[in-house]
């Protein structure tokens, strides 16, 4: 079956992968929507991989003695986690080509790490991968905070959002940095965004990355009820309100072109999407913030209208 | 010296009510010391509190192995080895359960003669239990006799500020209700001596040997063994599939599930891995047909007894 | 073998070609650049076969090259002073993943202010993170501790990630003459890379350096680490025999220089080890008891040998080329703890000189040895002392005066009693 047939092949819940790869048991929140969305890339990804990770909440997925993983996991640091993989890359490749493990042996090398890693401290070794061609896939679980921690604003953290660390009656005053610009300004092989609440769409994205060479970065907007102020049984619904408000588009960057995968038109309004969460709250009571819920609605209208 | 251990799982306010017990006895003249241990902080996950509180500066810190009063918030803690909660229960100390079942067979259960109390609280269908720290420390503080209403009252208002206004009230009203339900109780809970430890339980140390690094490098080599770790203990509501309702549609369950605890069974049926859910209820927010209802969690081994 | 001229970059890339390194993960900085520019080009006309990558920053090289030994292939590795220090957070990461590999450290003093030349205060900063820590005094030792760290490293009963130190400008930059061991004996010598089961297979699924919790277990890896460590001064004793009766060049974990009837010994690390023993020729001529103990393994700390060494000795003198701020000299208090409590324990005396690359001359260390045999007689250390003449601060205040755009009053220095101007 060709590579494209076999994305293709994806088209609804049915065609989704009914057994599950990564391991229950781990420490996780309660409705994680990081959790949901790597679990989901794991199982199309396979276990003939090493998923190598930078300091976040997913950190503790494997803690000792536990693993939920049936491949293999590397924890670095940090900022370095693209580098670890180059390391384990390079070394695999020196394995094979000078005989010493047979070609089976051989593993596909994921990075895993939260936006902290991603946007702030990690975005230099991540930049430097993209420049040495790295072939390696990258999933950032973006929860817009400092998760791990107890949710302090991040680089990632949306305008107007209530963070351990901005706790005025306005929120974070800045935006969100656009780390899927910054990544497709590199030009890599492939950068997309992927929400667990659309799961086909993900698999898809998944399933097209995993057939290509170089560097492949996804970005899976990852709800978070403790971070966000909402109950875990709400995650998916948050999710796909976030897609459909096109607070959270689906699109992905290939050979020069941004282009939607999914788009639902006419989007709600941003609103609906931001009253559900308690870090929005102050938006809304004592009293309605119209400016700032304009300036969000405005910014998610200019955002939509500049992809295909 | 007064030493207080509570127990509770994340979520249930227990780190607040070791600061309310703390700040209390702070205000009754104590030298006090208050401390959360930490583990994995996630809703749902067991997590315990310390209070000390004596005439003279208080210069032990750490772990509480002599306990004179064990508080348990959750009473499924209990039969979690992991939890800790019996840990330095010998005949001495107190213990404290909430709990709906008498102390009658508590005593039975733990294989105790005597120094078992419990206390229960009206807990609405769904409610958070943001509140049950609190009661906790209304209750402790009755118990130890020392802690005139008035204190909790003034504790209660300084430790509660960060509190929406009705989580407040709710709070309040909780931790001076089971203060004045302590009454038969008050006082039982005597002071511990003033330094722990005895001279004559010497530490039984060893000189490690050097192992290979293969085992001595943090590596896990058996994959998949989170499974072994029951997540499913977090679980305070469980949902159960209704097999009449249940379409097979798609398996919209089994995906969207963020841990992968639905798989499906050979007739095609959604089956809950009930180890490891840990009822965050996505499951019956997501379900087209409604088929998967929400039912309270009941008691976990030992098995509760045929009585009130 | 054939004996040629060698500056101490060019000699550590030999050692790195003689051991076949797979995997070269690569950040410049000044003095060992050539280091990585000499293998670059070994691998780009195939003499090499390896892989060498450009990082972005020191702190991902030292990422790589662990993950690239705990994936399974023998690495190497070089850097300096403010990249040791980027790096050092993975220092102490790489060496808990139980991955051996080499680090060259091309020594260079510490910002600020920042600098070129050579000083210990960047090596010993890495002394807790876990690596073994080798020290050559000449470029032959530059090329053999690397072989012989390769071996060590990668010991399974060790596995831990280990520094050879080469004094940068001292050694890197010059040139002397070098006896390189032929390629095939050196390779039988080190052997094929073993990763065993800290490696990365398809087959053999792991989960490397997870999460610890808990005071327990935490402190066994930790104390396995050590224990590790500590084992590594055995392996080192009996690959250093191995390597003598290969190449005839025996290398003890401390070398002794006619120190068997000395009275005063130095005791210092690296190159200033070979104007030492000028000094200690020196004083000899002058019927003085002198000796020179000089570790070449400072990770695991040497401290049985050391004691063998010097108990009976009357004074030594510690000549740091690096400085603990607010304490002092770093041999120096490691020396103490080692001697402490031992019958027949020498006077110590402190030295704190050489800081960036800081001449210390065969003239000095009389005079550090003249200090030490008065203190031994008077039957007390003297104060420590940093290093610094009067014609050092007189320019120094020059410096100062141009600075500051003013003329300053030169300030006098406080001279220690019954001391002469040179």
């Amino acid at each position: 079956m060709s590579d494209a047939s076999e994305v293709a092949r994806i088209r609804r819940m049915q065609d989704l992968p009914s057994t599950h790869l990564l391991g229950s048991g781990t420490s996780m929140c309660a409705g994680c929507g990081g959790l949901g969305a790597f679990r989901e890339l794991y199982e199309v990804l396979g276990e003939r991989s090493v998923v190598v990770n930078a300091a976040g909440c997913m950190s503790l997925l494997a803690t000792y003695p536990f693993t939920p993983f049936r491949g293999s996991w590397l924890y670095t640091a940090m900022a370095s986690a693209p580098a670890g993989a180059q390391g384990v890359r390079d070394a695999l490749d020196i394995l094979v080509a000078k005989r010493r493990i047979a070609a089976e042996e051989d593993l596909r090398v994921v990075v895993l790490t939260g936006d902290g890693a991603a946007c702030g401290m990690g975005l230099s070794a991540t930049s430097a991968a993209i420049d040495r061609g790295l072939d390696f896939i990258y999933l950032c679980y973006d929860n817009e905070g400092y998760g791990n921690t107890g949710q302090q604003t991040s680089a990632s953290t949306p305008h107007g959002a209530r963070t351990a660390t901005d706790r005025g009656p306005r929120g974070y005053p800045g935006v969100k940095k656009d780390l899927f610009a910054i990544w497709a300004a590199h030009r890599p092989a492939y950068v997309a965004t992927i929400i667990a609440a659309e799961p086909v769409d993900l698999a898809r994205k998944v399933e097209k990355a995993k057939r290509m060479k170089g560097p492949r970065l996804l970005i899976a907007l990852a709800p978070c009820p403790p971070g966000w102020g909402f109950d875990p049984k709400d995650t998916i619904e948050i999710g796909r309100l976030a897609v459909r408000t096109g607070v959270w588009p689906l699109k992905e960057y290939a050979n020069g072109r941004v282009v939607h995968t999914k788009r639902y038109e006419p989007r709600l309004p941003v609103e609906q999407y931001l009253a559900r969460q308690r870090r929005f709250a102050h938006l809304f009571e004592p009293r309605r913030d119209e400016e700032t819920l304009a300036a969000i609605q405005r910014a998610v209208d200019e955002n939509s209208a500049r992809v295909e | 010296m007064y030493r207080i251990r509570l127990h509770g799982r994340g979520g249930q306010g227990i780190q607040t009510g070791a600061r309310i017990l703390g700040s209390a006895l702070f205000a009754e003249g104590f030298e006090t010391q208050d401390a959360p241990l930490y583990g994995a902080e996630r809703r749902g996950a067991p997590i315990s509190a310390t209070v000390r509180a004596a005439r003279a500066p208080i210069r032990e810190r750490g772990l509480l192995l002599q306990p004179d009063l064990i508080v348990v918030g959750d009473e499924s803690l209990v039969g979690v080895t992991a939890a800790g909660v019996l840990q330095g229960a010998s005949e001495r100390p107190w213990l404290l359960i909430r709990s709906g079942v008498a102390s009658e067979t508590w005593l039975r259960r733990l294989g105790r003669s005597d120094r078992v109390a419990t206390f229960a609280l009206e807990i609405e269908e769904g409610a958070e239990l943001a509140f049950v720290g609190a009661a906790c420390a209304g209750a402790a503080a009755r118990m130890l006799g020392v802690v005139s209403r008035a204190a909790l009252e003034r504790a209660l208002a300084g430790e509660l500020g960060a509190l929406s206004p009705e989580a407040r009230t709710e709070s309040t009203r909780r931790a001076l209700a089971a203060w004045d339900s302590l009454a038969p109780l008050a006082g039982c809970v005597a002071e511990g001596l003033a330094l722990s430890g005895s001279p004559a339980e010497r530490p039984a140390w060893v000189d490690l040997p050097l192992d290979p690094a293969d085992v001595a490098a943090p590596d896990v080599r058996a994959p998949l063994s989170s499974v072994q770790v029951r997540t499913g203990l977090w679980r305070t509501l469980r949902p159960v599939i209704d097999d009449s309702l249940c379409r097979r549609c798609s398996w919209v369950c089994s995906t969207f599930c963020p841990d992968g605890a639905i798989s499906i069974d050979p007739d095609g049926r959604p089956r809950i891995d009930y180890d490891h859910c840990k009822g965050c209820l996505v499951c019956a927010a997501v379900c087209p047909p409604h088929a998967i209802r929400v039912e309270r969690e009941t008691g976990r081994e030992p098995e509760p007894e045929t009585d009130a | 073998m054939s004996r040629t001229l060698l500056s101490g970059n060019a000699a550590v890339a030999w050692g790195a070609r003689l051991a076949g390194a797979d995997y070269v993960p690569a950040f410049p900085i000044t003095p060992q650049t050539e280091i990585i520019e000499t293998l670059a080009g070994w691998i780009a006309t195939g003499e090499l076969d390896a892989r060498t990558v450009m990082f972005e920053s020191e702190h991902s090289m030292l990422t790589a090259a662990g993950a690239a030994a705990a994936t399974g292939v023998r690495v190497f590795t070089a850097t300096s002073s403010q990249g040791l220090l980027y790096a050092m957070e993975m220092l102490y990461a790489v060496a808990g993943w139980r991955a051996p590999f080499v680090l060259v450290n091309v020594s260079r003093a510490v910002a600020a202010p920042i600098t070129l030349h050579s000083d210990h205060g960047d090596v010993l900063a890495a002394r807790d993170t876990g690596f073994l820590q080798l020290h050559a005094a000449t470029c032959q030792e530059a090329v053999d501790l690397v072989l012989l760290a390769y071996r060590v490293a990668e010991d399974p009963r060790v596995r831990l990630p280990a520094l050879v130190n080469l004094d940068g400008f001292l050694l890197s930059f010059t040139r002397e003459p070098v006896d390189l061991p032929e390629a095939e004996a050196a390779r039988r010598f080190v052997g094929p890379f073993e990763p065993g089961a800290v490696s990365f297979r398809a087959s053999r699924p792991v989960s490397q350096a997870v999460a610890v919790l808990g005071g327990g277990p935490y402190s066994y890896f930790r104390y396995e680490m050590h224990r590790a460590a500590e084992h590594a001064a055995v392996v080192f004793a009996e690959v250093a025999a191995a390597f003598a009766a290969e190449t005839g060049r025996a290398y003890d974990a401390v070398e002794c220089y006619r120190c068997d009837d000395a009275e005063v010994v130095f005791f210092l690390i690296g190159s200033l080890s070979t104007t030492a023993k000028d000094a200690v020729d020196r004083l000899r001529e002058a019927r003085a008891r002198v000796g020179l103990v000089r570790p070449r393994l400072l990770r695991p700390f040497p401290a049985e040998a050391l004691r063998r060494a010097l108990a009976g000795k009357s004074a030594v003198a510690v000549v740091d080329q690096d400085l603990s701020i607010g304490m002092g000299g770093v041999l120096h208090s490691e020396l103490a703890a080692a001697l402490y409590g031992l019958a027949g324990a020498p006077l110590l005396a402190s030295f704190v000189g050489g800081l960036g690359g800081r001449h210390v001359g065969v003239d000095e260390l009389c005079a550090i040895a003249d200090e030490a045999l008065a203190a031994s007689r008077a039957g007390r250390s003297p104060a420590p002392r940093l290093l610094y003449t009067e014609t050092e601060l007189r320019e120094v205040r020059k410096l100062q005066a141009i600075a500051h755009g003013e003329r300053h009053e030169v300030a006098q220095p406080a001279k220690p009693a019954g001391d002469t101007d040179e």
